[in-house]
């Protein structure tokens, strides 16, 4: 919030402060008495005081509340006197018939205040101290009016008609509303329907006299028809459009309805600079966190109307500018942010301006050097992107602004790593870096690395909290996706030592995020009061639950609850984006390292904790997490069954991944049942997915690719998926891509092994697990070790000892945090294992293997993976048979025979999802 | 055919009707056009002749064709007269409406559409109408400044623009509305940003009624492409023929619009507007003698006169005549000195004595007067860069930018500040930017190309394509074809480099230039047809180095000696050409 200064008169009079004044009269009336006249109970007195205390607090709310808001809460603090209340609030603005009255009105405040030297006054009088809160709220009503010219005074007095008429037309609506409910809802709907004719008339009337702000109210009547229409379908919806109304009109909160209906009328006010600013920061917040899937029309409207009122608020370019990027517009984009630079200089409204630092020669132009880098990488112009960076580094070189480099240096990182992986081929082609320049001889991975490192020696000495934060995530990442090296030294001597270290990433996990600790030290220079205020009020009306608002349906309250957590410790939504960011990087690296369980988990905090403050890209993450687990440990019913639930909440997102996930899921599920046709299609449609019109998606490639190659596989076509494989594997290399290198090599050992090449498989199987090893992904391993088992075996049964120990040595991780599949693989293994060594005997032995196929066959069935399961039963059925338990064996092979015959026809239950 | 009698009778009735609507700029332009129309020698006075007199000697100095003193058999328009004069609805005007009309002289707005509050003639609407409307319009100005907070101003509009909306289009709905009701309709509209209904609503007023100049100028500011203005569905008529070249040179088509107003000049040879609309065209042309004479005459026949006298002061600035510029503001600021133009000459006059600081506080003064004032926000960046405050410069360019976004001029100040603060890549957008409106401009692609070729950026690829434009454009101060040569000599492409040098050379032969680059494209060619063997041509350069002293000279002397040296040694290997 720094670098936007308060100015003088930033405090205007609006008709709301008036009735703050008016109430204020009556709590402290100047005549002398211990108990003002209403007031039953000191208690009640004090209540009333704590409001007007909350009330003065939030007036530098960039909405205030209209009249009939006000009369709504007055009726919750005031109880039995609140008809008393409202009564006197409406008559004192009656009252108030020409410019004089409001005058008298403010030379009659002065009464209230007590003398600044307290020793005059009585003590049963009541007086305001005028250097408390209230005190000081009337002082500057006071002076703030004896500054206003007449025709402020004017101004002022329009206002309060048009305050007065838009409560007088709703008030009656409210005046029964204190009996049950049912009662209640009828005569709501009753009077919604009068009140939107007497609004409609209103308006009508108001645009024949012309005197009001007509062009402000004409938008009205629309967004209140809607309403009705809701309200005229059921009597269950209704209420609901009711609270949602209720919700909307009672305070600012930033979601998109109070943008729409709110902002209408508030546009009567003048507003404080300060207000505004405070008002956008939260409305640039409220566009990342939703996404595209608040409607960029009706920002676009408001911002519309706000740069009408207010054509010097360079900001309102800044957010339509994020609004743009959002809607992912570019040309409005572009001309809006360079708009915006170009009017303020980058001075206005940024947090990493420091006001100290002189800067109003040269303006921050590298700010708008580092956005519009960032914007072209948004868009997929990297080498432009990358251009504009480097002048940004330049730039801030120039100008000295460490805190613009340190920024610049993380974006570009965070360009070159998310590039390296598409083309190794030298970027800075043309232009020249002084800080890429000693880097240029590098692979784009260490330049990333050394442009980490620099931005984070910035950021640490600087203290920006945030970028050193986000710095540890993306060395994390860094460290979990790239083996360790040592810099700038290649040769004989160098070590060899190829090895990623999973210490080192949950080493700067923890320090990314440690922010939070470390923010209480700086939050005293980020409060924003404009947000803070509103929510002042907002608490203190929780404790008196008031009736109105108890319909509010229980799903809401957890994320009410958080709010409220929230805003007790008052962390800015960044900061807690950002440690939400970490949670899912430690998600995603312990799904890498193999432990499903903190994979889970950590997904499961996230989705919980954060998914509130989080952008809708990163919460869609974590649901899709959270279904793939499901998918792989609890089988696809329940996995399809969330896909449906996160469909709705997601598909309005743009670049959504949820097609992606239904699309793997599916291939997935055809591949076990056999429907290979299915899964064919289902892998075309990836392959179509991954390389649009936008551009390549290289990872996407590489999966539609090894799916490909999986359903070949299935099909039994090996030297087919082998060579998909094979060029796939190429391809990983081309692009650095290590880690899917070491799945390629396990499908290649695996095509081997079903093709009864083992001998041909075993080194692709040893060449995965020495890659695993390097990465440490455990899983990975284990599985490779299995098929390394599968191997050994498939030499001949000579090798079953070995095989056996091979999986054993596995058995733990298998067990602990493989998915079903890979359970039952290695179940039906050792199973065969034990068949197929001849110094086992089943009949003594028999309990053994079949406990493992019963389990085998349970979690196959789970996953309705016929092939495998066949095979399970058709095992269980021979060891039964060598046993004598004719029952079971009948039974068993039943199964067997139920699953073949799935197998075979896998058409019979096409599955409804597809 | 229409006659220039006719032409003057349609004037002399419709200024009448313009006059007693209070439409008075209307009136006073066609006031303007009618003594622009040549006087017949039959019925010439002394006092029109004197008057005509003394511009037409000049005119004929510098008027391309000669049209007045031979006349042609085309003289007039082809067009039969579309619109007959329509007939007053009411050949007396009511009491009332003579109170209201002379209520609205005075300027009290209310006052006289309260009067007119139940008359029903469309005369007496219209002027209760357009009396409201004014009223509303004064009384938004003034909220302006009394709402202005720290934002700038606050939501001031004119409040009777709702209920004058609801009344004319009821009134066109039964057709009860006249051309002057549409126009007010359309001016009323346009407030109110329902762009295609006011067009709509001007073209059927001037289709009805084309002697109202404003109603054509609103329509004009409504056409902002080419595209809609062709889609007008308008007659034909003499008045359309002014408005489209207004209408094309708004949309820069400055030769389009100079035809026009060659054509107009057959009837109203002596009209002011006419000259003044030529003058401007003419300067976008960068025709700035002719310019300066034409304004030169208009000042002789209207000396009092301030409109475009600001584009004046840009000629006389361009050709540096402080003099001229001082006595111009002189002149203007006696005439009225709280009219934009006036503020904006003086701010050019300070802006060429060097004193930065005064201009830009006329400047201001002329954006106080006219926040749209298009030229005064460029003139001002200007100032800015010229004191090296690039921040304010920006921001002044950019608001010119937004006023209109079509100015060159601001896109490529904005591009040369940015430059300047050593941000190369992102000045290129702008540049791009400014080119897109003038692509013929040879001056900006130099600068796009210094853009490229600056040290931070090294493009010389795309430098070299720049340069190519500029010399397509015809450059006129000749740097591009020597960064052309000298770049592709940096890149070592040595026979493109002789091509640039000696066109080059050319061009400096034929303007009779000589300097550092002349000797640096005689040494070069001389060098390259040595190396080149090609010893006569290298020696014709050398020659001609020759001519010239110091430094380059030795190396002449130096080259020849080398030339000799190989056209002796060369041969003496060849027995043939052995002299002894």
């Amino acid at each position: 919030m720094a670098g936007l200064t308060r100015t003088a008169g930033a405090f205007a009079v609006t008709p709301h402060k008036i009735s703050v004044c008016i109430l204020l009269q009556l709590y402290a009336p100047s005549a002398q008495m211990s108990l003002p006249f209403p007031f039953s109970s000191i208690s009640q007195h004090n209540r009333l005081g704590l409001y007007l205390l909350s009330l003065t607090k939030s007036c530098d709310d960039i909405f205030e509340p209209k009249l009939e808001d006000l009369i709504n809460q007055l009726r919750e603090v005031g109880e039995d006197m609140d008809a008393w209340l409202t009564d006197h609030l409406t008559n004192r603005f009656s009252s108030l018939t020409s410019p004089d009255d409001l005058l008298n009105f403010f030379n009659d405040m002065r009464g209230i205040l007590g003398s600044l030297d307290s020793g005059a006054a009585q003590d049963d009088q009541i007086i305001l101290d005028p250097n408390s809160n209230l005190g000081m709220f009337v002082r500057r009503c006071i002076l703030a009016f004896n500054l206003l010219s007449f025709e402020g005074v004017c101004h002022l007095f329009t206002s309060i008609e048009v305050y007065c008429r838009e409560a007088h037309s709703s008030s009656a609506q409210y005046d029964e509303s204190n009996d049950n409910l049912e009662s209640l809802i009828q005569h709501d709907q009753m009077d919604m329907e009068k009140y939107i004719m007497d609004k409609a008339t209103e308006e009508v009337e108001l645009q024949k006299n012309a005197s009001g702000r007509v062009p402000f109210h004409l938008h009205t009547p629309e967004a209140l028809f809607k309403v009705t229409e809701g309200l005229l379908v059921t009597r269950k919806e209704k209420s609901r459009t009711n609270t949602k109304k209720a919700e909307a009109t009672q305070l600012a909160c930033a979601s998109s309805s109070t943008v729409d209906d709110t902002l209408v009328d508030e546009s009567l006010f003048l507003r404080t600079n300060y207000q505004i600013q405070g008002f956008l920061m939260e409305q640039a917040d409220a566009i990342e966190t939703h996404g595209s899937s608040l409607s960029s029309s009706s920002i676009e409207s408001f911002l519309q109307k706000l740069q009408n009122l207010a054509p010097e608020l360079h900001r309102v370019h800044f957010l339509r500018y994020l609004n743009k990027l959002h809607s992912d517009d570019y040309f409005a984009a572009l001309e809006n942010l360079l708009r915006y630079f170009d009017y303020s200089a980058g001075t206005e409204g940024f947090d990493l301006v420091l006001p100290s630092t002189g800067c109003s020669m040269y303006g921050r132009y590298e700010i708008a050097l580092l956005c519009l880098g960032m914007m072209h990488f948004r868009f997929g112009h990297p080498n432009l992107a990358l251009e504009v960076l480097t002048e940004a580094v330049r730039v801030s070189q120039q100008h000295s602004n460490d805190t613009c480099l340190a920024y610049t240096l993380a974006a570009m990182s965070n360009l070159l790593s998310e590039m390296g992986i598409a083309s190794t081929t030298s970027v800075l082609g043309s232009s020249y870096s002084p800080v890429t320049s000693t880097a240029s001889l590098l692979s784009v991975q260490q330049r990333v690395y050394i442009l980490l490192k620099e931005s984070l020696r910035r950021a640490d000495t600087l203290k920006l909290r945030r970028l050193v934060a986000s710095n540890h995530l993306a060395m994390a990442k860094f460290e979990l996706m790239h083996v360790q090296r040592p810099l700038l030294s290649f040769g004989p001597k160098a070590s060899v030592r190829h090895k990623t270290c999973p210490v080192s990433v949950c080493k700067e996990i923890r320090l990314g995020a440690h922010l939070l600790s470390d923010f209480s030290a700086e939050s005293s220079t980020m409060t924003i009061d404009g947000s803070l205020s509103s929510v002042w009020l907002k608490d203190l009306q929780k404790p008196w639950g008031q009736p109105v608002f108890s319909q509010e349906s229980g799903s809401r309250k957890s994320s009410t609850f958080f709010q409220f957590c929230d805003h007790l410790v008052s962390i800015p939504g960044s900061v807690s984006q950002i440690i939400g960011a970490s949670y899912l990087l430690r998600a995603t690296s312990w799904e890498l390292y193999g432990s499903a369980p903190m994979a889970r988990m950590n997904t499961l905090v996230y989705a919980t904790l954060f998914g509130d403050s989080s952008s809708s890209s990163d919460a869609e993450l974590a649901y899709l997490k959270l279904i793939q687990h499901l998918a792989l440990y609890k089988g696809y019913k329940d996995a399809f069954a969330a896909v449906k639930i996160a469909e709705e909440k997601f598909l309005t997102v743009s670049k959504s991944k949820i097609l992606l996930l239904k699309l793997q899921l599916l291939h997935e599920h055809a591949l076990h049942r056999g429907n290979l046709k299915l899964a064919q299609r289902m892998c075309n449609e990836l392959g179509g997915l991954a390389s649009t019109t936008i551009g390549v998606d290289m990872e996407l490639k590489v999966e539609a690719s090894l799916r490909e190659a999986r359903t070949l596989l299935a099909a039994k076509q090996y030297s087919q998926a082998a060579n998909v494989a094979h060029s796939l594997f190429c391809t990983c290399h081309k692009f650095n891509l290590q880690i899917e290198k070491a799945s390629v090599l396990l499908l290649l050992a695996e095509i081997h092994k079903k093709s009864g090449n083992a001998v041909l498989g075993l080194p692709y199987a040893l060449a995965s697990i020495s890659f695993c090893q390097s990465f440490n992904l455990d899983l990975l391993k284990a599985s490779a070790t299995l098929t390394l088992a599968e191997l050994w075996l498939g030499l001949g049964s000579n090798h079953a000892k070995r095989a056996l120990d091979l999986l054993h040595g596995a058995f733990p991780m298998i067990l602990g945090h493989g998915g079903l599949e890979l359970r039952a693989r290695a179940y039906i293994f050792e199973a065969n294992c034990y068949l197929s060594d001849p110094s086992f005997s089943v009949s003594t032995d028999s309990d053994t293997v079949l406990d493992s196929l019963r389990q085998a066959s349970e979690e196959l069935q789970a996953l309705e993976y016929h092939e495998l399961a066949a095979e399970a039963f058709y095992l269980m059925a021979m060891v039964y048979d060598k046993v004598g338990q004719l029952e079971e064996r009948e039974e068993a092979a039943t199964l067997f025979k139920m699953h073949i015959t799935a197998l075979e026809n896998p058409q019979d239950e096409e599955p409804n999802m597809a | 055919m229409v006659s220039k009698e006719s032409c003057r009778n349609e004037i002399r009735a419709a200024i009448r009707q313009l006059s007693d609507r209070c439409l008075y700029s209307a009136a006073k332009w066609a006031g303007e056009q009618l003594v622009g129309i040549e006087q017949d020698s039959s019925n010439f006075t002394p006092s029109n002749t004197r008057f005509q007199r003394g511009s037409s000697s000049i005119r004929r100095r510098f008027s391309t064709n000669e049209s007045i003193s031979t006349p042609q058999p085309s003289v007039g328009f082809s067009q039969p007269p579309a619109t007959p004069l329509p007939q007053e609805d009411e050949v007396i005007d009511g009491d009332l409406y003579l109170l209201a009309k002379s209520y609205f002289d005075c300027r009290e707005y209310r006052r006289a559409s309260h009067v007119l509050r139940d008359q029903m003639s469309k005369k007496s609407v219209f002027l209760r109408c357009y009396a409201l409307y004014l009223a509303g319009e004064k009384r938004k100005e003034e909220e302006m400044v009394e709402l202005e907070g720290p934002l700038g101003k606050s939501d001031a509009i004119n409040r009777e623009l709702v209920s004058l909306e609801r009344e004319l289009s009821a009134l066109k709905r039964t057709g009860a509305i006249d051309s002057f009701g549409l126009y007010l309709y359309g001016v009323v509209l346009k407030e109110k940003g329902n762009a295609s209904l006011a067009r709509a609503s001007l073209v059927e007023s001037v289709n009805s009624y084309p002697w109202n100049w404003s109603a054509w100028s609103e329509l004009q500011s409504l056409c902002t492409s080419i595209e809609i203005l062709n889609s007008l569905n308008l007659n034909n008529h003499w008045m359309k023929e002014f408005f489209l070249g207004s209408a094309y040179q708004e949309l820069r088509m400055h030769s389009e619009s100079l035809a026009k107003y060659e054509y107009l000049q057959d009837i109203f040879s002596f009209s002011n507007y006419i000259q003044a609309q030529t003058a401007k065209a003419q300067y976008s042309l960068r025709e700035f003698d002719q310019v300066e004479i034409m304004f030169e005459d208009l000042l002789r026949n209207d000396p009092y006169r301030v409109e475009d006298m600001d584009l004046y002061s840009n000629v006389l600035y361009a050709k540096e005549a402080c003099a001229a510029l001082s006595y111009l503001a002189h002149k203007v600021f006696l005439t009225d000195k709280y009219r934009p133009e006036s503020c904006c000459i003086v701010g050019n006059y300070y802006s060429l004595k060097g004193q930065h600081e005064k201009a830009v506080m006329y400047f201001r003064r002329a954006l106080k007067l006219n926040k749209k004032y298009l030229s005064a926000w460029t003139l001002m960046g200007h100032e800015y860069v010229e004191m090296k405050n690039t921040s304010a410069a920006i921001d002044a360019y950019r608001r010119a930018v937004d006023v209109n976004p079509c100015d060159y001029r601001a896109w490529y100040g904005l591009g040369q500040a940015y430059e300047m603060m050593g941000m190369p890549f992102y000045a290129l957008h702008y540049f791009r930017k400014s080119i897109f409106f003038l692509p013929n401009d040879s001056r900006l692609w130099i600068a796009m190309a210094k853009c490229y070729q600056s040290e931070q950026l090294h493009m010389l690829e795309e430098a070299i394509k720049c340069y190519k434009r500029a010399v397509n454009c015809g450059d006129t101060e000749g740097i591009a074809l020597n960064q052309l040569a000298k770049l592709h000599q940096k890149l070592g492409r040595n026979e493109e480099a002789a091509f640039y040098f000696e066109k080059d050379l050319e061009r400096m032969d034929a303007e009779g230039l000589e300097g550092p680059n002349m000797f640096e494209a005689l040494v070069f060619l001389a060098t390259h047809l040595k190396t080149n063997k090609k010893f006569d041509e290298a020696e014709v350069y050398c020659t001609r180095l020759l001519d010239y002293s110091g430094p380059e000279k030795e190396k002449a002397k130096s080259l020849l000696r080398g030339i000799r040296m190989a056209q002796t040694g060369f041969p003496s290997m060849d027995m043939e050409h052995f002299p002894l």
